[in-house]
């Protein structure tokens, strides 16, 4: 454990204002709740409570998409990780944006036309099967547990960075927002909240570095040093661990459930397509920023790098780089949105785990929704007091590479392939969470430094080798390939009436 | 303020059969779904291809040609502006490509299976 020790902080004048971080922390909070609350009033109905009755305009939609899965690893660790390892770590935005494209090219139409609330849905729909629902819903929370723990990590940082308090002020101060606002609303006021918080994350990034751009440009200051140069001592990553982040990336955000969920509040399959298309812009324009961030950061401030500090280099850099009370103003607007990242991302999974865990083990009634919210909360709290953070990109990385071993051959393979059964389905899903399970496990135990390649990314053979148990089980048990097979296959890709899709 | 109760799985996420499926239980019927859905397949594994395969050109072009590496444009390093921002459009078109075409499947589909 490294929290507490002073060497946080910047020694030089680039020391933070708390109040000022403090204030901006306030300010989000207070917009998202009140934000919540106004959706509380209008939403009605189970499909409001659920999915926001299917009446969410594109542009809304992928607004609220972007902002839910724009998470601490976008908004810090990206950066981060470019400071420290430059061009390879480009392939860290990439990989998160063309994931959607992945998610349009195989799932977002057929996924919406299944008419499916969940991940379990769906599979339980497709297959035919109350065992493939319970491990599909098993996987799930797993999934959503492992990606809340580093953004509750992110918020720890963003406190002891800018504020001086301890780091679980941070971490709580999440969790208490994320549940008045779940436990309230539900999927309703959740779209506005997330839309609303893709914008203020954007501004909060762009507004600073552009400043800081013009501000340099002004003064005329030299670079400290070409970007070219790496400000740590880190071995570069071989040609395996980017081909692997990339499978982890490509395919991981096909089975993020809380991005999957918002594929149903389209009102139909061309409609779902559309929303993907605005988010890849949205995203696109996005991560042009942290790319900047990394640029600067590697040009003007590589200090940064060194003790530890890369994640928090997106916090630090307005105040290292501009100083004074500008300085302070940009860095308010920073901790904002990186608030708005926890916050954002938190809740929109809490939202899908709320959901599975009050189906499938609470049962029955808003009640059991509220108590499965904060038991999808509470149980990453206690992971994540317990563990340190590490990089934060690369935590969000293995998550993706355990969602692409394991929910999605289940989505793509039951999309596109008729032969597959129930018993493939669960066997190749226990195949991928174990293997990337277990290289998540032996990675944690040994620690980053001395960790061999296959093992840091293990999602270049964890997800074929999902891929094909899946397909050889289900050969073997060709027998149970579902009746209501062509029927659902069917409806997964036959367009809905004229009327909707031709707009 | 009304709260609705949710009381069971939606494992009624399907339910029974709307007008679009029943207009395809004839055999004909069948053949065009699957030739809708192999289409769409075949659509999908070729912008991903086509995609990925540009996406390894990048790096590969980067390292094959001399001194792109050093090239600067506006200041900014030509390996950090390629893989920093030129891949975003290229997804936005495949995307765009991708939706032109599935919407030009269905549309066939739909006057194949209103012809029936």
């Amino acid at each position: 454990m490294r929290r507490g020790t002073g060497t946080w902080r910047r020694t030089s004048d680039g020391a933070m204002n708390p109040g000022v971080a403090i204030a901006a922390l306030a300010v989000v909070s207070v917009a998202t709740a009140v934000i919540g609350f106004y959706g509380l009033r209008i939403s009605r109905t189970t499909g409001d409570f659920y999915v926001a009755s299917r009446t969410v305009r594109p542009w809304w939609n992928a607004s609220a998409i972007g902002g839910e899965y724009l998470s601490a690893a976008s908004f810090l660790g990206v950066a981060g990780l470019i400071l420290l390892s430059g061009t390879d770590a480009l392939w860290f935005p990439v990989g998160y944006t063309a994931g959607y494209l992945m998610l349009l090219l195989f799932v977002a139409a057929p996924l919406r036309r299944s008419g499916a609330y969940t991940i379990p849905d769906f599979t339980e729909a497709r297959l035919d099967s109350r065992a493939v629902r319970k491990v599909t819903s098993l996987v799930v929370v797993l999934v959503g547990w492992l990606y809340i723990v580093p953004q509750l990590h992110g918020a720890a940082l963003t406190i002891r960075i800018t504020t001086g308090l301890p780091s679980w002020v941070g971490s709580v101060a999440v969790v208490i927002v994320v549940c008045l606002t779940v436990v309230a609303g539900g999927m309703r006021s959740i779209t506005f909240v997330q839309a609303f918080q893709y914008w203020l994350k954007l501004t909060a990034l762009a507004v600073p570095i552009l400043f800081i751009v013009f501000v340099l440009a002004g003064n005329g200051t030299p670079a400290l040093s070409p970007p070219a140069v790496n400000p740590t001592n880190l071995a570069p990553a071989g040609v395996y661990q980017n081909v692997s982040l990339l499978v982890a990336l490509l395919f991981g955000t096909l089975g993020l459930p809380h991005v999957l969920v918002r594929f149903y509040t389209n009102p139909d399959g061309h409609s779902a397509r559309r929303t993907t298309l605005i988010v890849l812009g949205l995203l696109s324009v996005f991560y042009l920023f942290p790319t900047a961030y990394g640029l600067v950061g590697r040009m003007f401030a590589p200090g940064l790098a060194r003790a530890n500090q890369a994640d928090a280099m997106v916090l630090l850099l307005p105040a290292e780089l501009v100083g004074g009370a500008a300085g302070d103003l940009l860095s308010a607007f920073v901790v904002a949105g990186a608030f708005a990242a926890f916050l954002s991302t938190t809740s929109g999974l809490v939202v899908s785990l709320a959901g599975v865990i009050s189906q499938d083990v609470l049962g029955a009634g808003v009640g059991g929704f509220r108590l499965a919210a904060v038991i999808s909360i509470v149980v990453p709290l206690a992971f994540a007091s317990m563990t340190d953070s590490l990089a934060l990109a690369g935590s969000v990385g293995l998550v993706f590479a355990f969602t692409a071993s394991t929910v999605c051959p289940v989505l793509l393979l039951g999309i596109w392939w008729r032969g597959l059964t129930d018993a493939g389905a669960i066997a190749g899903m226990l195949t991928g969470g174990v293997l990337c399970g277990g290289a998540m496990i032996a990675g944690a135990v040994a620690g980053a430094a001395n960790l061999a390649p296959w093992l840091a990314q293990p999602a270049a053979w964890t997800v074929p080798a999902a891929f094909a148990v899946m397909v050889v089980v289900s050969r073997a048990t060709v027998r149970r390939v579902p009746k209501t097979m062509s029927r659902v296959m069917t409806r997964l890709h036959t367009p809905e009436r004229p009327l909707a899709t031709e707009r | 303020m009304s709260r609705v109760r949710v009381t069971a799985p939606r494992s009624a996420a399907l339910p029974p059969r709307d007008s679009r499926e029943a207009a395809q239980d004839s055999e004909v019927g069948q053949v065009f779904v699957r030739s809708l859905i192999r289409s769409q397949l075949r659509l999908a594994l070729v912008v991903a291809a086509g995609f990925l395969l540009i996406l390894g050109a990048f790096p590969l072009l980067l390292g094959v040609v001399p001194g792109l590496r050093e090239t600067r444009i506006a200041g900014i390093p030509f390996d950090w502006l390629l893989l920093g921002a030129g891949i975003y459009p290229l997804t936005g078109l495949s995307a765009w490509l991708y939706i032109r075409t599935a919407a030009r499947n269905e549309a066939r589909y739909r006057d194949l299976a209103k012809d029936q």
